[in-house]
């Protein structure tokens, strides 16, 4: 018995071989595709860089439009609005508030049904300003048990916002700065990161966009540059980790732009979990790459691949399915799934188009981690 | 299979969660209805009743759930006094009680587990508050805190958390937090300055606090509403009066005042001036003061209001809201500082129950698409099996710990164990695949997977730091004054969890799958 499961094993071990061989040789379909990808990879490049130039361009465009990188919602720009859920099918408030409350957006939100189920009233005033003349509109008092009221002030949602801004830079570059830690090699220019970026922890957290706004713009290029040029120079995986999860923002920020969706606080939190998505699946390819024993590069990308694939389905699944259910409550959990979905799904060309041809490259070259 | 100690560790944390989340005995096999409040000048406060306590019996009758409950209560709808025995599990209280009763004891039904959710889900009104024209300081912060404390809790609020919050900018904010319905003046009631004097002429007499006031009548012969009139525009409206009792202090500057004055030249059983009262600098009454009051101390004092409505009903109601506000603010005294609101969220109660049972159905849904992806994948009951055992295993310990430190869910702490319970799924995958991987040592595939695993906890971890605030000392304070915390929190606590107890025991249970 013991001899037969020995003999076997010694079989299995011939024909992997085998398929090695042939997978190095390149007679069948996938070795075809493994030649071609040998020969383009770099090429392949191109198609994030171009995707990414037209991403900042339209971004820039929808800047100059509006005055700002996204359409902030209420509790980003100041305002207050009121959803109001009971007997709402027969309201026809456009006609009665329109003229008396300056720029009032009203959104009909339907139920599975089809029913109109919500109103919601959108304004920039205050709501002491507001709820007497829609009291008098609607002929009852809005209680905590017809409707909803969320206000922001104006001052603070300015500052919210920045402050969301500011929180999203530091966890992209600190992100950055854990992978550079872990994949460098030197020490010395580990410590030199880890200082950089804690300097530039306190410098967004203390300096930026409270002294003169061109000097802290300065101070910040400054800073940009100089750690991207050390991730460039003495560790190309953690730059590409760091492109890849830049290009996944970019990418879905100006899709969030073109769809012209309304972001709230909860919304920018979502662009920090894309990021959280996006590296997990960088790091699974960078390190089988790069710590790869016996095997070839394309074979470890393949491996990955499947692995990175599985993940990526699994949490756009998941979220797809979570969103369908509670879509109807309009909540902002909407917001943060959609912004997910998108960005999970130019991940999968982000990690492996973009990520996967840079590592290949680097690995071609004989790096290792 | 064997039960290794890493898959021990997980089992003990499993079980340690699901107490904190159920309790012993469980609470939903728990009988009666919660007390959410209890009147502290009532006589089941003296009694013993307290808030957190359970009653499962009025009068002899089991009671169950809230219905039960409020079935006993209905003989006080004819406004008379009736003797209740009221049980707790430890002790009765048997008295005659008047229709009081019914505003002094709250209750709700027994929550089945001992997770809070937030406001968002459940209901409720939050407001940030600042001091208009000035940064406070810490101490400053704390009195505002501890006068809305007793503002809010004199209207009857117990289930609120009041506290202090500061942003990335140095911002100091009050942010007050009540659970459920709230008052229809909250704005009101937390944002006015509640600045109340006695004047006569310029001087003032006494201003609101304990100082000058050291007693307020609050209800009983010396509080109540007066009468009710005809509103020449229709309507009608209401008149109240209640007592306060001026401190000697007070007493004697009114006598000092008084004494001066003369007799009025209209009507001679007057004083020439008025007694005039001030809520935050504007007129609210005049009061005429007898001549047998000139120059004498005299601590007891009257004070008159109205309220108005489109019926009687409506007119009482208004004038003993007025009665309870100005009552309040004479027993607090003033706030401080001039308060603005910049932030003020009423969410509605209505929605929040469906919303709970449907975040329960999509996470349910969601785990069953990863199931099938996963068996899809794989092929194979056992690990499939484990994989969803571990995720799972992750939400009971994240929502344990929340329950454990009373974190109140809402919306981005639930964004974020969605994620956790997603990039979990993830790691659990990047195990499975590199234990596949037969190109090298088990223990070595199992070692780059934790690593892989390390790494991606240890960028999520510091991504998310600068969201709780934990790092004010370099100036990054959290974000947004502290309201998206609860996902950087709920995130924290789910990875940290999932990268020290279950995706280690995890790569056990795989392990053994692969030995075999």
């Amino acid at each position: 018995m013991r001899h037969r499961r020995i003999v076997l094993t010694k079989i299995m071990e011939e024909k992997k071989q085998n398929n090695e061989q042939t997978f190095e040789r390149g007679t069948t379909t996938k070795d075809k595709f493994n030649s071609f990808y040998n020969q383009h990879y770099k090429t392949l490049l191109l198609i994030p860089i171009i995707l990414i130039i037209l991403s900042i361009s339209f971004i820039g465009y929808f800047y100059f439009k509006t005055g700002d990188f996204i359409n902030r919602d209420i509790s980003l720009s100041g305002g207050t609005t009121i959803t109001l859920f009971s007997d709402v099918s027969e309201l026809d408030l456009q006609n009665t508030l329109t003229g008396k409350i300056p720029d009032l957006e009203i959104k009909y939100v339907s139920d599975d049904g089809g029913k109109p189920s919500q109103i919601i009233l959108i304004t920039s005033q205050k709501p002491e300003e507001v709820t007497p003349i829609i009291e008098e509109a609607l002929g009852y008092k809005l209680t905590d048990k017809n409707s909803n009221l969320e206000f922001t002030g104006s001052n603070l949602s300015d500052n919210f916002y920045k402050q969301l801004v500011i929180a999203i830079l530091i966890a992209f570059f600190w992100m950055a700065a854990v992978v550079f830690i872990i994949f460098a090699q030197k020490w010395k220019i580990k410590i030199l990161a880890l200082v950089l970026n804690l300097l530039f922890g306190i410098f967004l957290g203390k300096m930026f966009l409270t002294m003169n706004f061109f000097i802290s713009l300065i101070i910040l290029l400054a800073f940009i540059i100089s750690i991207v040029f050390i991730y460039v120079k003495y560790s190309i995986p953690s730059f590409a980790v760091m492109l890849c999860a830049f290009a996944d923002i970019v990418m879905t920020l100006a899709i969030v732009d073109l769809l012209n969706l309304q972001i709230a606080g909860a919304g920018i939190v979502a662009f920090l979990m894309l990021i959280g998505y996006s590296v997990d699946t960088d790091i699974l390819l960078t390190t089988r790459v790069l710590t790869r024993k016996n095997t070839s590069v394309n074979r470890e990308i393949f491996g990955a691949f499947k692995t990175g694939m599985t993940m990526t389905l699994t949490a756009i699944a998941a979220i797809g399915v979570a969103l369908a259910v509670i879509y109807h409550f309009g909540t902002v959990l909407n917001q943060m799934f959609i912004i997910l979905l998108i960005g999970l799904s130019l991940d999968i060309l982000n990690t492996w188009v973009t990520n996967t041809s840079l590592i290949k490259w680097f690995a071609e070259k004989g790096g290792k981690l | 299979m064997k039960i290794t100690f890493r898959i021990w560790i997980l089992i003990f944390f499993i079980t340690v969660s699901l107490i904190a989340i159920f309790g012993v005995p469980p609470l939903f096999m728990e009988k009666g209805v919660s007390i959410t409040f209890v009147d502290k000048n009532s006589t089941l406060f003296e009694k013993g009743l307290r808030q957190g306590m359970i009653i499962n019996g009025i009068n002899d009758v089991q009671i169950n759930n809230i219905n039960d409950f409020e079935k006993q209560f209905e003989i006080f709808s004819d406004n008379q006094s009736h003797k209740l025995t009221i049980k707790t599990k430890s002790f009765e209280i048997t008295d005659v009680f008047s229709s009081d009763i019914e505003n002094q004891l709250l209750v709700e039904n027994i929550a089945p587990t001992r997770i809070k959710t937030g406001l968002d889900i459940r209901g409720g009104s939050r407001a940030l508050v600042v001091a208009q024209n000035k940064t406070l300081s810490d101490s400053e912060l704390s009195d505002l805190i501890s006068i809305s404390q007793e503002r809010l809790n004199l209207f009857g609020l117990t289930d609120m958390n009041i506290r202090k919050a500061s942003d990335l900018s140095g911002n100091r904010f009050m942010v007050i937090e009540i659970a459920g319905s709230s008052p229809a003046d909250l704005e009101e009631l937390i944002s006015k300055q509640g600045k109340f004097e006695g004047k006569i002429g310029n001087l003032t007499v006494f201003s609101g606090g304990k100082n000058d006031i050291p007693h307020v009548e609050r209800s009983g012969q010396m509080a109540g509403i007066d009468g009710c009139y005809a509103n020449q525009g229709g309507g009608e409206y209401c008149t109240f009066r209640f007592g306060i009792t001026l401190s000697e202090e007070a007493a004697q500057r009114h006598a000092d005042i008084t004494g001066n004055l003369s007799l009025s030249a209209e009507n001679p059983e007057y004083l020439s001036e008025k007694l005039d009262l001030y809520l935050d600098d504007s007129l609210m009454d005049s009061l005429f003061i007898s001549k047998d009051l000139k120059g004498r101390v005299t601590t007891q004092i009257s004070i008159q209001g109205s309220g108005a409505g489109k019926d009687r009903t409506e007119a009482i109601k208004d004038a003993n809201l007025n009665m309870k506000k100005l009552q309040t603010v004479l027993i607090t005294g003033s706030m401080p500082y001039k308060l603005e609101i910049v932030k003020l969220d009423t969410i509605s109660p209505v929605l929040g129950q469906q919303f709970s049972k449907d975040v329960l159905i999509a996470g349910l849904f969601g785990i069953l698409a990863v199931s099938v992806i996963i068996f899809i994948r794989y092929r194979k009951i056992k690990v499939s099996l484990a994989l969803l055992v571990t995720s799972f295993s992750e939400l009971i310990i994240i929502l344990g710990i929340a329950a454990l430190i009373k974190w109140n869910l809402d919306l981005p702490s639930i964004a974020g164990i969605i994620a956790t319970v997603g990039t979990g799924v993830d790691s659990q995958i990047v195990i499975l695949d590199e234990s596949r991987f037969k190109t090298e040592s088990l223990k070595l595939r199992i070692k780059k997977a934790l690593f892989i695993i390390f790494t991606s906890f240890a960028t999520a971890f510091v991504s998310l730091v600068p969201l709780t605030g934990a790092l004010g000392m370099i100036g990054i304070g959290a974000a947004g004054a502290g309201l998206l915390k609860g996902f950087a929190v709920t995130t924290l606590i789910g990875i940290s969890a999932g990268v020290l107890i279950t995706r280690p025991a995890f790569a056990d249970m795989i392990k053994q799958f692969e030995e075999e």
